[in-house]
């Protein structure tokens, strides 16, 4: 198994307060699949993603990645999973406004050894002709496309992506959707996508539902829908 | 309904405790220096102005070679305008310590005393002594000063109301009240001590007082016309040019401008970091900004509300400081002019000034940049900052890097781009910060390496100045002659420069007898910064016939300004004047009537300045050494805290990527570390260019010189001392650092 989830929990607060946030997640995820984590507001689908990224830490349960367990990390080699293994994209696309696209971009081969290349990259993205601009010169779907190109630039091994449409118009967000498919089947780039768009599930190859902490559903799509073909 | 916003405040404060409180403390230490200094400097300035009337000091002094008889005095007062006072004086060498003591008679009418311990004198044997001098001996009522042929029993500690610093001559650069001191005995007393270096002063007073030191000039020297066909004078000094009374309100209401210009540097600098903060605070809260504006709230709220915090840290810092200034401050303020200077006694008086200056003055210029920048930044409309959208202009275009450099530098370079304000405020207080440093180092090194020079370059190791002509059997006793003329340059203090008519062949001064020209010392051509060639006019000291001497050559000697020609060209300038016999020896000749002997130069009268500005700011130089310390760590700390916090998504975005600490460090600290390590690279030549500058120009209305140099193995002290201010600063850095969470970047926040 690629990925191994088995029996994460985690909650937030304490006392009267306290959320159980993750109440015991056995999640398992194949080299290459398209995962998309389906759920609404406080179902613990970001949450989940972030145990995953090695960003936050589960109170109980582990998570292993072709069998290396992330709990047995220390902070440095944390750092050097999401460095070797991770690539990220959220909603707000978090790109260093003082740096240009290309510059983002670069960022995120920096950490690779054998990263693709660029200006290719950029080309493929269509940002080529944007790469001296900062980020705040260009619209929403051109940054996340940045985003998108500054984690895939490493060919990492999981790409994970939380709410990447979730500020996005309709015509941008189907863009993007399509775009990190073709990362998916081009690059072999397992993907986990977080979303409340129940629509998106369609171009998932596993669809894991979440509510309450718990997972409802976890099933594996017979037919794909190209992100184009996407409609909500 | 209160502005409910203000219940921020409280939480600010405690979210930024660290940084509120070093900001706090920092405007406690300066405010309460300076303002303790301000009350300190106002109230001794006010005691020694009314000492002027109440003391009844002099317009001026003079010596005669010989006591006046009563017809010429009167009609000197006559045709002076003046009323004149005997007020002589023995000059003695004391024999348990090495002094000199200058004594006086009882003072009735003029230069009154002030008793500060003990008694007047009354029995024949007894004196009163100056509070510095005694001070300086360990002497107090009781103790004994032994003199050649008396010992005195001490009976008092006084100050002398026209010696509240003791020069010695006026032509002196620096006072010395370790070597020189002054007292008065009763007039039996004064009678009984031997007559060998009797001193016939007189001062005066005129009748009408001039208006300004202008009119006195013109006065004195009226004055001077009158004296010197009826009278050999031996010294004229009106009050405006005698240093021992001058000097120290000169130096008190200089240092007071001083002290004021640079606490307002450090308050532009102090509000230039708080702009900066504030400018980092409201890009952080755009989004909080934008909604309150479009609820209703207006820009005048949100500026007063964004001001609430710098000015309320600076208000407490101003009240503490300033209630510290008048318990504690002011008497350490105090103490260093009571350590220098031999002032009357004093009260501290309550100054409206001080309060002006540092709490006023300082909260206005707070007030005037953080509401230039506040408004600036609020003019934006609330769409903008809903947007987080905040430039002014159009869309910032990036400039472009040359792709061939690395990522990594580049990504630094847009890092000192980005923060360049903040890194320019840096920069100019690191100047700031390390002119302090570095003032605080140099000066005592500086001052130990003139008085080695000093001792390593004398004219001899003896040099006697003689009234009349004298024979010796000292084997190594080599005759010169010497005349003192005084120098009038336009910006320079008027100063008198010994020229000294030496043997060919001279044992102890070597030049080319064959120059043509004088040969001037090297401090007179390092303060005048003369060349050969040049031509130096030089006036009679109590007549007006000028003399053009060439500039021939050059003779290494620190210790003062003086001139040197040989024997036989000495004659041929001077011919007509009042020439001094010279005695340069090995060891001070034994064989000559004391009587004869005007006075004798040592290593101690050389090196008087020096150990003088050792002992008056030897404990203020640690204070600037720990000013400049905490000024450069406060800025540095407090700017680069904010280009951390301003970049903390972006510092948590590439933690999340995979950037390891260390590289994370080595993005946005390294960033602060070129620009604070290349500020202190830059500003401390810079600083230490600019101290030489200001020693020089300091020099001009100062008698004498001394040559402003720093070894470079202080200037790289310097250095290593503000590279390890920052290596503390970075360790605090990258703890910062380190802190911020992953889940930064996740906040829903551009």
């Amino acid at each position: 198994m690629f990925l191994e989830l088995n029996g994460i929990t985690k909650h937030f607060g304490e006392g009267e307060s306290r959320v159980e946030v993750l109440k015991g997640i056995d999640l398992d995820i194949e080299k290459g699949e398209f995962t998309v984590l389906l759920g609404p507001s406080g179902s613990g689908k970001s949450t989940l993603l972030n145990i995953i990224g090695g960003i936050d830490s589960a109170d109980t349960g582990y998570i292993a990645i072709n069998g290396e367990k992330t709990a047995d990390m220390n902070e440095a080699k944390l750092t050097r999973y999401r460095r070797k293994h991770l690539g990220y994209i959220f909603q707000q696309y978090n790109l260093i406004p003082n740096l240009n696209i290309k510059e983002n971009v670069e960022v995120g081969a920096y950490l690779s050894e054998a990263p693709l290349d660029v200006d290719d990259l950029l080309k493929t993205l269509g940002l080529y002709e944007h790469r001296h601009k900062l980020p705040n010169q260009l619209s929403g779907g051109q940054q996340q496309r940045t985003a998108i190109g500054r984690a895939i630039v490493k060919n990492p091994d999981i790409l994970l992506c939380d709410e990447p449409t979730g500020a996005l118009d309709y015509n941008t967000s189907k863009e993007i959707l399509k775009l990190i498919a073709e990362v998916n089947e081009k690059y072999g780039s397992t993907v986990i996508m977080v979303t409340h768009n129940d629509a998106i599930k369609n171009m998932a190859d596993r669809v894991v539902k979440l509510r309450d902490g718990v997972i409802r559903k976890n099933y594996m799509n017979e037919t794909k829908i190209a992100a184009a073909d996407l409609d909500w | 309904m209160r502005n409910p916003l203000i219940k921020r405040i409280p939480r600010e404060y405690k979210s930024e405790l660290g940084k509120q409180l070093a900001v706090f403390a920092f405007f406690v230490l300066i405010i309460g220096a300076v303002s303790g200094f301000i009350v300190a400097a106002d109230s001794l300035i006010k005691s020694y102005n009314d000492s002027f009337e109440k003391y009844n000091i002099e317009d001026g002094n003079f010596e005669l070679m010989e006591k006046a008889d009563d017809e010429l005095l009167r009609s000197i007062e006559d045709e002076g305008k003046i009323t004149l006072y005997e007020n002589f004086y023995k000059q003695e060498e004391t024999k348990s310590f090495e002094s000199k003591l200058r004594i006086f008679g009882e003072r009735d009418e003029i230069d009154l005393v002030d008793l500060l311990e003990g008694d007047m004198p009354s029995g024949s044997s007894e004196i009163a002594i100056d509070r510095l001098y005694a001070q300086n001996h360990k002497l107090e009522k009781g103790s004994t000063i032994k003199l050649e042929e008396k010992t005195l029993t001490v009976s008092g500690i006084v100050a002398l109301s026209d010696y509240s610093a003791l020069f010695e001559n006026p032509s002196d650069m620096m006072f010395d009240n370790d070597m020189f001191g002054v007292g008065v005995m009763t007039d039996e007393g004064f009678e009984a001590l031997r007559d060998n270096h009797i001193h016939y002063s007189y001062s005066w007073l005129y009748d009408s007082k001039p208006k300004n030191d202008e009119q006195a000039e013109k006065m004195s020297e009226e004055l001077i016309k009158v004296i010197s066909p009826k009278a050999q004078l031996t010294n004229f000094i009106p009050e405006f040019s005698n240093q021992a009374i001058v000097f120290t309100g000169n130096d008190m209401t200089g240092d007071r401008t001083s002290i004021i210009v640079f606490l307002y540097i450090t308050v532009v600098i102090l509000a230039f970091v708080f702009s900066i903060t504030i400018d980092s605070s409201i890009t952080a809260e755009a989004g909080v900004i934008g909604t309150l504006r479009a609820s209703g709230y207006t820009r005048g709220e949100l500026l007063r509300h964004y001001l609430i915090v710098p000015t309320l840290t600076l208000l407490a810092g101003a009240l503490v400081g300033n209630i510290l200034a008048y318990t504690v401050l002011e008497k350490y303020m105090a103490q260093a002019y009571l350590l220098s200077y031999s002032l009357t006694s004093y009260k501290v008086l309550f100054n409206a000034d001080a309060f002006i200056y540092t709490t006023v003055v300082p909260m206005a210029i707070m007030l005037v940049i953080n509401i230039i920048t506040l408004t600036a930044k609020l003019r934006l409309s609330p769409l903008k900052f809903l947007r987080r959208d905040l430039s002014r202009r159009k869309k910032k275009k990036a400039f472009r890097l040359n792709t061939k450099i690395p990522i990594i530098i580049r990504f630094r370079l847009r890092i000192i781009f980005q923060n360049m304000p903040g890194y320019i405020t840096l920069v100019i207080g690191s100047f700031l910060a390390n002119a302090i440093l570095l003032f605080g180092m140099i000066f005592n090194p500086m001052l130990l390496d003139y008085q080695e020079k000093v001792k390593d370059n004398m004219l001899a190791p003896s040099i006697c100045v003689l009234k009349a002509d004298a024979e010796t059997t000292e084997k190594t006793a080599e005759k010169a002659k010497m005349i003192s003329l005084t120098s009038h340059v336009e910006g320079y203090v008027k100063e008198d420069i010994p020229i000294y008519g030496i043997k060919e062949n001279s044992r102890f001064i070597r030049f080319d007898h064959d120059t043509d020209g004088l040969i001037f010392s090297s401090s007179y051509r390092d303060k005048y910064g003369l060349s050969e060639g040049d031509t130096v006019e030089l006036k009679q000291q109590y007549g007006s016939k000028k003399f053009k001497l060439k500039v021939g050559g050059f003779y290494e000697y620190p210790a003062a300004l003086a001139i040197f020609t040989d024997y036989d060209s000495f004659d041929e300038l001077f011919k007509g004047e009042e020439a001094l016999n010279v005695i340069f020896s090995n060891k001070k000749p034994d064989d000559i009537d004391d009587m004869l002997i005007a006075s004798t130069i040592t290593e101690a009268d050389l090196t008087k300045t020096s150990r003088q500005l050792i002992r008056s700011f030897s404990s203020l130089t640690s204070v600037f050494l720990v000013f400049g310390i905490v000024m450069s760590a406060l800025v540095i700390y407090l700017l680069a805290k904010i280009i951390i916090e301003k970049n903390e998504q972006s510092i948590s975005m590439t933690k999340i990527l995979g950037y390891s600490d260390r590289e994370i460090n080595g993005l946005y600290i390294r960033s602060t570390t070129i620009v604070a390590i290349g500020s202190i690279l830059l500003t401390i030549p810079l600083a230490y260019l600019v101290l030489s500058k200001a020693f020089e120009v300091i020099f001009r209305s100062f008698a004498g010189y001394f040559e402003f140099t720093v070894s470079p193995l202080t200037l790289i002290r310097a250095g290593l001392l503000g590279v390890a201010v920052y290596v503390v600063i970075a360790l605090l850095l990258i703890r910062k650092v380190k802190r911020i969470k992953l889940a930064e970047a996740l906040k829903n926040v551009e």
